[in-house]
């Protein structure tokens, strides 16, 4: 499946990209596919982001939709 | 429940004049009897690196449009509300300016209270906005976290 990943704030500082695609030949669910980004991304272990699936927080067992939009999100800094 | 989704990110810092007209606006509405506002100022904080010039906020657009959604149904539903504005900064808000604006108009006095703070708490929490703080004169920079 494919997917599209959007990365913000230090994340996106992190990956140096605000954008990917994002090929799998398996099915996954978020867990797996933070797997994946840690193991592409080392950085990203030091670093705290939750991730949403089509635009709601998802937890690591929440299967992931075929061409689901996916966003890693860093803390919350609005105010 | 079925109150419009509304514009709330603005282009830079929050001006006291756009302020004093959202309020203005409201001289027509007669059912309310009490007011209540919210401003966040960037604060120059002293962090290791420099003083806060400013914070240049970024945000999930998408995602940051629907929790708002989300949260101003929740305190109509609430709250006894004639109306509520939320507005927020996007790209550079300089130290001492404002960034978050948000304006409830009610009949009576105890539920501007209650819900303002209902409203600032829920931002804070849960809308994708990042600040990175710009950092003294050389380039350093923080990211902000909400606690």
């Amino acid at each position: 499946m494919t997917l599209s990943i959007l990365y913000f704030g230090m994340i996106a500082e992190a990956t140096g990209q605000p954008l990917e695609t994002w090929h799998s030949l398996d099915a996954m669910t978020v867990g797996d596919l933070k797997n994946d980004l840690l193991e592409k991304y080392p950085v990203l272990r030091d670093r705290k982001f939750q991730i949403a699936i089509n635009q709601q927080i998802a937890d690591e067992s929440f299967p992931i939709p075929p061409l689901a939009q996916v966003a890693l999100l860093p803390p919350f800094a609005g105010g | 429940m079925g109150h419009k989704p509304k514009k709330v990110f603005v282009e830079g810092p929050i001006s006291p004049q756009f302020v004093a007209e959202s309020i203005a606006k409201h001289q027509s509405k007669t059912s309310i009897g009490a007011h209540n506002i919210f401003l966040g100022q960037i604060r120059a904080d002293a962090k290791v690196g420099g003083v806060v010039t400013g914070i240049e906020y970024s945000a999930y657009p998408e995602m940051a449009e629907q929790i708002f959604h989300q949260i101003r149904e929740a305190a109509f539903a609430q709250y006894e509300l004639t109306c509520l504005h939320i507005y927020h900064s996007l790209g550079l808000v300089p130290t001492g300016e404002i960034s978050l604006f948000v304006f409830v108009s009610s009949p009576h006095r105890r539920a501007t209270f209650e819900a303002l703070e209902f409203l600032v708490e829920e931002i804070k929490a849960k809308v994708p906005i990042f600040g990175k703080e710009l950092l003294g004169n050389e380039g350093d920079f923080a990211w902000k976290e909400n606690t």
